[in-house]
């Protein structure tokens, strides 16, 4: 990236922090409850090269972190296109819309991959929590190609918002808000739905500790770009039931 | 059941007898005038809910969060809560695990969660004027819960035993299905261990944790191959009914041939404490349509006793004085009607619900299905007191309401687990359990990722009950 491309996406960064209305994404809370926008950043393999949407494997999940350098979130292209319009209901009963998945045929989407029951989340160790692909089974729900939490096998629509469809959790996983640009580049730019951040960093300082440093670097917000791999190479151990 | 004068002074002396052994007196909110512990009222509650373990919290929790104006208080006699669930790791000396990782202080999640928690024995309970006696006086309330959890039904699986040598089976072979003392006494007693052999009896009827029998044997076992020990676990089962069986009989196949030993059918006659030696009769059936069978009676000597004795509700459900089913363990009777199927509400009180343990619901008494309720039973009592009607049914069927993991091995760790769907079944929730095989090939049922899976799994319910 050159120095003015640099700027290009700082600056686009600032409008769209100062002015969330601007954001021409089409995944989005339409009334702007529960809707956080952080700095855009881009979405880039292990070696730094962006990433195209139209070369996204199909139901593999990958992993990024963000909007914190320690907060993991999941990307998965989806082998049909998404419901449009999913209202979606947070514990504290507020409702918000999300709108649809990204890309050509509306196949892509990206959630929080902190599981929303009590935030099981992939660690460069293990991960239970992913999308199950619908050619394999799961335990949580008697269809596949869902988001699944192994912890307590809380299941998550992917197609409609990570809605729940059965299992511990009580409200949808935390969306992120994709743009695909016009050439084909993905970029992350907020969080729709009621994160667990702050309870997150609280929890898990130990591990927060050993795998990004201390909680500052942990909280460090995301910039410019984020890695994004395939979930097998982010944890050493999938558990999937 | 209502409270009649002389009952009231009969839980009065109770309650003044044990504040005497105790040395502790009621603190707050006497009332002028009152003439001993239980006359005096404490104050009153909008909910109440009696026990701080897992269907209690939850439904304490559910409620401040669904409208923080909820004023709900706990009562619960212990000053802090230690898991049954994930013990059986502690016994088997899985690494990093001990009493402390079972065992939560209350104090965060009242301070967290916004609740009240009233550390008193609860006495007697007087349905009519909606009091609630406990060893520090007496709480009114608008809506009750009852999520006590269990006891021990000694005296009714064995009559003629007298109070001293219950006390005793309760001392030197504790059961350890109810958190605390017992479970600190059977880890004292397999820490110790030198030689013998360690017995677990398993009653019929339903009783607390399906699976926590056969998951201790194998806990156990694994901790005597680590420390060399030679003798064997031996399972005396009441019936031949074993949770997860399928699951269980492949690994101590495989890891624990000729150490743990699982015997159907096994009735226990008696037991001498002194000589350390069980009397049971042991029934072979030929086939399955053979119900006399051929009854011969044995004995063994154990060095280790785990007793799990009969269950039943906890004595506060008969102060309650709500319909029980008639069978040992006397479930709660749940109300029913055609717009709400099913509920957490009994059926003879409309202001009092029961979670937990004691549910005339066909579902485990394990630690999430308590969570799963005490969620359901909070949305029937807000929607209750906002005025509103909420039916359980429409959340039902519900999958993976229940997940149960049982960890079967430590090195490397390993386990297996169960998960159940809930449904609606006739007057009640009814459930459906699967046994996956744990490994990606799916050859075995135990593997290392439902190992991790188990840990994961507790500490997230712990996080659900105290963060």
């Amino acid at each position: 990236m050159d120095r003015r491309n640099f700027l290009k996406v700082v600056a686009g960064a600032t409008v769209i922090a100062v002015n969330p209305s601007l954001i021409r994404g089409n995944l989005y809370a339409a009334d702007g409850a529960l809707y956080q926008t952080y700095e855009k950043a881009q979405l880039v393999d292990a070696a730094g090269k962006p990433i195209k949407a139209s070369a996204l494997a199909k139901e593999v999940t990958y992993i990024f972190n963000y909007p914190y350098a320690s907060t993991p979130c999941m990307l998965i292209n989806l082998p049909q296109p998404t419901d449009k319009e999913v209202t979606l209901k947070s514990d504290s009963g507020e409702t918000y819309v999300w709108k649809s998945g990204v890309g050509k045929e509306r196949t892509i989407v990206s959630y929080v991959a902190i599981c929303t029951h009590q935030m099981t989340h992939p660690t460069p160790n293990d991960s239970f929590i992913g999308y199950v692909p619908k050619a394999k089974k799961t335990m949580a729900y008697d269809k596949s190609g869902i988001i699944v939490c192994s912890s307590h096998l809380s299941a998550f629509d992917a197609g409609a918002g990570a809605k729940v469809l059965g299992g511990a959790a009580t409200q949808p996983l935390a969306s992120v808000v994709l743009e695909v640009a016009a050439d084909d580049t993905i970029w992350a730019i907020g969080v729709l739905g009621q994160d667990k951040f702050h309870d997150y960093f609280k929890e898990f300082r130990p591990e927060l500790k050993e795998f990004y440093g201390g909680p500052a670097e942990a909280k460090k917000l995301v910039s410019i770009s984020a890695k994004t791999v395939k979930l097998t190479e982010y944890s050493k151990e999938i558990i999937q039931y | 059941m209502n409270i009649s004068r002389r009952d009231l002074f009969k839980f009065a002396g109770i309650s003044v007898a044990a504040a005497a052994v105790s040395g502790c007196t009621a603190a707050t909110g006497a009332a002028p005038g009152a003439q001993n512990a239980t006359s005096k009222m404490l104050g009153k509650h909008q909910v109440v809910i009696i026990g701080g373990g897992w269907g209690g919290l939850t439904v304490a929790k559910e409620l401040k969060k669904i409208d923080p104006n909820f004023d709900v208080a706990i009562i619960e006699k212990n000053d802090s809560f230690m898991s049954c669930p994930f013990s059986n790791c502690n016994l088997g000396g899985i690494k990093g695990v001990s009493l402390s990782t079972l065992t939560y202080d209350y104090s965060q999640a009242v301070e967290k969660n916004g609740y009240g928690m009233l550390t008193a024995v609860v006495t007697g309970i007087d349905r009519e004027n909606k009091v609630v006696y406990t060893s520090k006086g007496g709480v009114g309330y608008d809506i009750l819960v009852l999520a006590p959890g269990i006891d021990y039904n000694y005296k009714g699986q064995f009559p003629t035993w007298d109070a001293a040598k219950i006390a005793k089976a309760r001392r030197v072979a504790p059961a350890a299905l109810v958190p605390g003392g017992e479970h600190v006494a059977l880890d004292r007693m397999v820490k110790n261990m030198e030689e013998g052999d360690v017995v677990i009896t398993v009653p019929a009827g339903k009783y607390r944790c399906p699976p926590a029998p056969f998951e201790r044997a194998s806990m156990i076992a694994n901790y005597m191959k680590n420390e060399g020990l030679k003798g064997k676990v031996i399972i005396l089962n009441e019936t031949a009914e074993v949770a997860k069986g399928a699951a269980f009989k492949e690994t101590w196949k495989d890891l624990y041939a000729g150490v743990v030993e699982h015997q159907d059918n096994c009735k226990i006659v008696d037991v001498d404490f002194d000589k350390k030696e069980i009397t049971y009769v042991q029934t072979v059936f030929a086939n399955k349509d053979d119900v006399e069978g051929v009854k011969t009676t044995k004995t063994l000597k154990y060095g280790i006793f785990n007793f799990i004795p009969h269950n039943m509700s906890n004595p506060v459900i008969e102060m309650a004085g709500v319909a029980t089913t008639p069978d040992g363990f006397k479930k709660v009777k749940m109300a029913t009607s055609p717009e709400k199927p099913v509920s957490f509400a009994t059926a003879t009180d409309a202001n009092v619900f029961a979670v937990g343990d004691v549910v005339g619901h066909a579902i485990p008494p394990s630690g999430q299905s308590a969570i799963w309720s005490g969620k359901e039973c909070a949305k029937e009592i807000a929607h209750k007191l906002h005025g509103k009607s909420y039916s359980v049914a429409s959340a039902l069927p519900y999958k993976s309401a229940n997940v149960c993991y049982s960890m079967v091995n430590g090195n490397p760790e390993e386990a297996i687990m169960v998960n159940h769907e809930f449904m609606v079944q006739g007057p009640v929730i009814g459930s459906k359990g699967s046994v996956p095989k744990g490994d990606e090939a799916g050859n075995k049922f135990r593997s290392t990722g439902l190992g991790k899976a188990t840990r994961d799994w507790y500490k997230g319910a712990m996080r659900d009950l105290f963060s």
